[in-house]
């Protein structure tokens, strides 16, 4: 299978000077279609940094990003509509569930399918919903839900568009080790059916065995997972 | 999916009392240029509504509303006179303040110069012309009187026979027509008690002098009521209206320059005379006020609309990573500017409907005005929806994500 997405010694600082961060340092990855990947680390060794750089939310400043073997960012200037990329191709699950306020569970969904040129988007996502459980706050607004079930909503509206890349960030950090470990086999599932490449960014050492590729970062750099205590 | 309208919903209360808020600063903008106009309006209509060529006033005066004219009764005749002029029409003014049915009713008292003149060229609503020298009224419709219905004035009944509408003063006081001489006779009409100390005032005065003494016959002369009826004596008019032939109004002017007691105003010269006279201050001062008051509320407008665009940053950073396109972000910020902008804009139409008329003063929604208000309010939401759009465009989502 060939790559979903292929970055090339991404680099990322924040802030200037004597302040600088550097929270990408030449980082270089690829991950295949159906594949699911875990991504491992500490507080702010740039986990969401990377994420964000692959998702074109906060692209890299130097380095080149392959979608589909397409170049689509080359150090930090688009090089097509990444807009359209975002609503047809890409899942996010951010670290907060950063739903839309102003529409209901299914509504958050829908909206989703309907942006990724999905038919049938109502029943696309109470499907969703029931698969991840929570149809039954299909009509209540986010404020209303609790954290876990937000970030289910989230998760449902990340697959409404069948992506080919999904990626999330700690998107079980608010559920139970049993939803958590269901989440992680749904990813996977999704990743072999439907060979969508997943990143998930996790803390959780339980569930790693639900993923294909373990990896790790530190300052800024990334490495293959070493293991606990390596 | 409309996403305004879901926002909308989501946020009713507030986005209604935001557009009822919005509504009533638009229909006080649009009342005071409103009353602006219906200023201006009222300070020249009085003039238009007599429908003359030329108006003939005492020498150098501004009159007769500007100032007082005094005009020798003669110069009626002799402008019909003068090769060109189609009809010369006398005219009085003066401003009268009576009880009536326990309220005070002040009217602006116009004596037409029937029967040459029976109130053709006013703007008659109901009822008809003078159709007699004596006894007859027509009055403006706000002075609340109905057709049939009687007005004493110097011990006389004025049957009230047509109504007119908005024919007003320069200072918002309703005018009554009656003929010339009925005018007079309320002009000078003095209560008996006054016309007899005024008589016997007189006879001391005759008595103190040679002639009172070597003629007291003259006493006599005096006690007559002839003498000492004014209205008899053919009191002076405040102007004479001429209607020229169209082509002829500058030769007739030019004749009548040369006559030592007139002064000759057009009716555009009139209308000057009250603009940049007499209600020049007051005209001003609403002016000014409009112009700040409308400023004020452009600003707060567009204030409110942009703050309501920022509230949506989180909202529309979201969209955006979700690959919103452009548009859509533009949909759901101007959709919903303008759905403000359009119930504000029929909240302050019905205010209007419902309130201005019950205005002291007449508030005179122009059609500039009812084409331009809605045109401004839609300029100025899509303008600031704009500006707080391209805001919040400018944000890094990533940043509105974690905030
Ligand atoms: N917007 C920003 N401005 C300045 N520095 C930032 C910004 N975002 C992240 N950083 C810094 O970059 C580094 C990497 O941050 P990042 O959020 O990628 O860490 P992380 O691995 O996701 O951490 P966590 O597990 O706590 O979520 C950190 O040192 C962080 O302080
Ligand atoms: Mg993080």
């Amino acid at each position: 299978m060939t790559d979903a997405v292929r970055a090339v010694r991404l680099r990322k600082t924040y802030g200037v000077a004597s302040s600088a961060v550097v929270a990408l340092d030449d980082v270089s990855f690829s991950l295949r279609r159906g594949s699911v990947a875990a991504l491992l680390g500490p507080s702010g060794s740039g986990k969401s940094t990377l994420i964000k750089a692959l998702g074109f939310v906060s692209p890299a400043e130097k380095g080149q990003v392959f979608f589909d073997d397409r170049l689509v960012v080359d150090d930090g200037v688009a090089q097509t509509d990444l807009s359209r990329l975002r609503r047809q191709h890409l899942g996010f699950v951010f670290q907060k569930a950063n739903l839309t306020s102003f529409l209901n569970a299914r509504e958050n969904v829908e909206l989703a399918c309907e942006l990724g040129g999905k038919e049938q988007g109502r029943r696309r996502a109470r499907d969703l919903l029931s698969y991840l459980e929570v149809i039954n706050r299909e009509d209540s607004y986010p404020e209303m839900l609790s954290g876990g079930e937000q970030q289910r909503v989230a998760i449902a509206r990340a697959l409404a568009n069948e992506p080919t890349l999904i990626l999330a960030d700690e998107p079980t950090a608010a559920l139970d080790s049993v939803r958590s470990r269901s989440v992680m086999e749904l990813f996977r599932k999704v990743a072999h059916d439907r060979g969508a490449a997943v990143l998930v960014v996790t803390h959780d050492h339980r569930a790693l065995d639900v993923f294909d590729v373990l990896y790790e970062m530190e300052d800024g750099r990334l490495r293959p997972y070493q293991g606990q205590g390596a | 999916m409309n996403l305004a309208i879901r926002d909308v919903r989501r946020r009713l209360a507030r986005f209604v009392g935001t557009a009822f808020g919005l509504g009533l600063l638009l229909s006080v903008v649009v009342a005071m240029q409103g009353i602006y106009a219906g200023m201006v309006d009222d300070a020249t209509i009085l003039t238009r509504a007599m429908h003359a060529d030329l108006w003939v006033v005492q020498r150098d005066t501004h009159g007769p509303f500007a100032d007082g004219s005094r005009l020798d009764p003669s110069i009626e005749a002799r402008a019909a006179s003068v090769p060109g002029v189609k009809r010369a029409r006398p005219y009085t003014y003066q401003v009268i303040q009576r009880e009536y049915r326990g309220d005070t009713m002040r009217i602006a008292l116009v004596g037409l110069g029937w029967p040459d003149d029976a109130g053709g060229s006013l703007p008659i609503v109901r009822g008809r012309g003078l159709g007699q020298a004596h006894g007859e009224m027509i009055a403006d419709a706000s002075l609340g009187l109905a057709i049939g219905e009687s007005l004493v004035l110097a011990g006389e009944p004025y049957r009230v026979v047509g109504l007119t509408k908005n024919a007003l003063t320069s200072g918002g006081d309703s005018v009554a027509f009656v003929s010339v001489g009925d005018a007079e006779l309320v002009a000078f009409d003095q209560p008996a008690e006054a016309t007899q100390l005024e008589r016997s005032r007189t006879v001391d005065r005759l008595r103190r002098t040679d002639l009172g003494r070597t003629q007291p016959s003259l006493e006599d002369l005096l006690a007559d009521p002839k003498w000492r009826a004014p209205a008899l004596a053919s009191p002076p008019l405040a102007a004479v209206l001429v209607d020229a032939d169209a082509h002829r109004v500058a030769g007739v002017r030019e004749t009548m320059r040369s006559w030592g007691d007139v002064t000759v105003y057009s009716q555009d010269e009139e209308e000057t005379l009250l603009l940049g006279g007499v209600v020049q201050r007051a005209r001003m001062q609403i002016g000014l006020f409009t112009v700040i008051l409308t400023l004020t509320a452009a600003v707060i407008v567009m204030m409110v609309i942009y703050n309501l665009t920022l509230e949506k940053t989180h909202d529309l950073a979201v969209l955006k990573l979700l690959g919103a396109p452009r548009s859509r972000l533009l949909g759901l910020v101007l959709q919903q500017s303008w759905l403000l902008g359009v119930i504000g804009y029929a909240v302050a139409y019905t205010i209007g409907e419902l309130f201005y008329p019950m205005f002291p003063r007449r508030v005179l929604i122009t059609s500039t005005i009812s084409l331009v208000a809605p045109i401004a309010t839609f300029a100025m939401v899509t303008l600031a929806s704009l500006l707080g759009l391209s805001h919040v465009l400018r944000i890094d989502p990533a940043r509105a994500l974690e905030g």
